[in-house]
């Protein structure tokens, strides 16, 4: 049970959520709320921001649906019903070698969650990586910016930053750190190029979506097509992920 | 109130509150969330012989008040449930239902064969909803001899209590459950989900990976009330009614409806605990509704037992259960 405890509207249809659960905000970077809103199922929604000192953790998600509009009308003071936090989050980064984020539209939200955590050991400046459909959606710029990314930006039409999409500055900042990890999240065309781009460069893990019935491993509705400890065949986004690495996926 | 449930061969349910085959995965998915041995039971996911892979996804899709699924019943195979699964099971203070699918009758005679070797399961449920691909891939639960030859099959190889699984697919459902209970079923289970489908408009296609998908949830439940209530009526051996539970009315509808205990499945996506609180608020509203026994609700609403005069009458003198909605 989480009371919200705040509100903000980041963008036009965005809507972030604070709330005060010490246990979700114990979470790791990756890690996704179980949320009930409306209709049979839960919606399955990544942490924004996590903080274990005040107990405080936050959702930032786009309305798409019945549920997620029905979540963006909650006030402070509503208390929300959430599983969580559930799944594999993103590995900490060998703070030795070069990081970066890469991230498109509500695929940015839970790479913030991460950078707070992981900004501070970093031994080399991380880069972050935006991509949104035009201007008014580039989320959470501001903040990636305070923790000192090196930050890029994308537009699909030019309207911020570059024109084009996260592929082309991810391109620039592999060649440059062959070594580097990748860490992305984003619609599952952009995933599918990131890891195209990448070859065998580096190491690079992507947190995915599914559509997903239990969000605990039970119901085995979620499943996306990887390499599992026992050869190829479908894994379980909820629980095996959210957060892979690229040679347990396969990609058609 | 006692909710326990005596049915045949010997199996005791200490309440009447089973977790339906495919919902509650192999019970460790869930044992931080709910206190197992609170259940009655748990029926686990679908186990074949060899594993079967499951349908390309997306597998669910919420429709208005149900649930399509095509997971293509995706397991891991009976020998790695035996050795990997069932040790946890063993301990965890509740009946284990063995839910068991083939592809042909001999498919279900060695899952049943390699079950009854093992200690720790209670009892079988025969998923008869499978494709026979060696009859043309319809169904084995849409024709009675197809479905009396499994549960035949079954029958030689186990002493366990055996619930057949019954379809909604099927223009005579009772056809098919007296087509078992004649061939050595001692139960029925009913109902399994109910074929349909959805489109995903945004890419005009259908919504499924698997195409058709199962319906769940409470849009499922006026069918399934139509089914046990008919079944109940054709064949002596209990009932075990599910379909769209979600509270413990649901639960009492379904008593009287004539099931002597229920699945409960759809409804732990979004409440995990909802099951445990069934148990908790049944002996109440059972009592509430002027019932000493839990066995005195059974079939009481079937024909010859349901007085409706007798029921307007008492309720005149029932004090009003406060504020909740019957
Ligand atoms: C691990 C994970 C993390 C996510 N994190 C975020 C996030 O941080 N911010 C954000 O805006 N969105 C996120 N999503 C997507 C979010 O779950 C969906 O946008 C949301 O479920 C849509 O619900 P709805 O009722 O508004 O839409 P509807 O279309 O009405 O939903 C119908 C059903 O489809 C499911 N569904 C629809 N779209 C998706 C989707 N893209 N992924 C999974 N299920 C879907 C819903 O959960 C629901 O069961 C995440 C998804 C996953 C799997
Ligand atoms: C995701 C999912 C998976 C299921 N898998 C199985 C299965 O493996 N075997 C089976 O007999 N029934 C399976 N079922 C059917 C349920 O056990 C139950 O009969 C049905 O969902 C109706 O009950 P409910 O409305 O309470 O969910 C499954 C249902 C769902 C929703
Ligand atoms: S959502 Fe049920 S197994 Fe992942």
């Amino acid at each position: 049970m989480a009371p919200i405890i705040k509100r903000k509207v980041p963008a036009p249809d965005h809507v972030e959520l604070w709330v005060h659960s010490p246990a979700l905000a114990g979470a790791t970077p990756g890690q996704f709320a179980h949320v009930v809103t409306q209709g049979m199922l839960r919606r399955p929604i990544s942490f924004s921001r996590l903080d274990v000192d005040t107990g405080n953790a936050a959702i930032l998600f786009q309305v798409v649906g019945t549920g997620t509009r029905w979540l963006a009308n909650q006030e402070v003071g509503t208390v929300l019903d959430i599983l969580g936090p559930l799944g594999r989050g993103f590995p900490v980064p060998d703070a030795h070698r070069p990081w970066c984020l890469v991230g498109g539209g509500v695929g940015i939200p839970p790479l913030l969650a991460a950078a707070s955590q992981w900004t501070g050991a970093a031994q080399t400046r991380p880069a972050a990586i935006l991509g949104a459909r035009s201007d008014s959606l580039v989320l959470l710029e501001e903040e990636f910016r305070q923790l000192g990314h090196e930050v890029w930006v994308t537009t699909d039409d030019g309207s911020r930053g570059t024109r084009g999409t996260v592929i082309g500055p991810l391109a620039r900042w592999l060649a440059k750190n062959p070594q580097g990890q990748v860490y992305a999240c984003g619609p599952t065309a952009m995933l599918s190029a990131v890891v195209a781009i990448s070859g065998q460069r580096g190491d690079v893990w992507l947190a995915l979506e599914q559509r997903m019935g239990c969000g605990v491993g039970a119901c085995l509705a979620c499943v996306v097509f990887g390499n599992g400890p026992e050869g190829p065949g479908y894994r379980r986004v909820c629980t095996d992920g959210p957060v892979f690495s690229r040679e347990e996926l396969i990609f058609p | 109130m006692n909710l326990a449930v005596s049915l045949p061969r010997g199996l005791e349910l200490k309440n009447p509150i089973i977790a339906a085959s495919g919902t509650f995965g192999f019970g460790p998915e869930y044992a931080s969330l709910v206190d197992m041995s609170m259940l009655g039971g748990i029926s686990v996911k679908g186990l074949s012989p060899d594993p079967w892979p499951g349908n390309p996804p997306p597998r669910v899709w919420e429709t208005p008040m149900g649930l399509l699924n095509s997971i293509g019943l995706q397991n891991h195979g009976v020998e790695v449930f035996c050795q990997q699964d069932l040790p946890f099971l063993r301990d965890i203070g509740t009946r284990i239902i063995a839910n068991i699918i083939g592809h042909t009758v001999d498919e279900y005679r060695q899952v049943a064969a390699r079950l009854s070797r093992e200690p720790g399961i209670d009892a079988l449920e025969v998923n008869i909803s499978c494709p026979n691909i060696k009859e043309g891939g319809m169904s084995f639960g849409q024709d009675p001899d197809q479905a009396a030859q499994v549960m035949a099959a079954v029958r030689l190889e186990t002493d366990l209590p055996v619930m057949v699984k019954i379809s909604p697919n099927t223009t005579y459902p009772v056809e098919i459950a007296e087509a078992v209970e004649n061939s050595g079923a001692d139960m029925i289970s009913a109902i399994n989900t109910l074929v349909g489908m959805a489109i995903d408009v945004k890419h005009r296609r259908p919504a499924l990976g698997g195409i058709t998908g199962g319906l769940s949830g409470p849009a499922l439940k006026p069918i399934a009330l139509r089914i046990v209530y008919e079944v109940a009526q054709a064949v002596k051996i209990p009932i075990v009614g599910m379909g769209g539970i979600s509270s413990a009315v649901d639960v009492v509808e379904f008593l009287m409806a004539g099931a002597s205990a229920v699945m409960v499945g759809t409804v732990t996506f979004q409440y995990p605990r909802r099951m445990q609180e069934i148990v908790a608020e049944l002996p109440e509203i059972i009592k509430e509704l002027g019932f000493d026994r839990l066995q005195d609700v059974v079939g009481s609403a079937l024909p010859g037992k349901s007085n409706a005069a007798h029921v307007m009458e008492e309720e005149c003198q029932l004090p009003r259960p406060n504020g909740r909605v019957l």
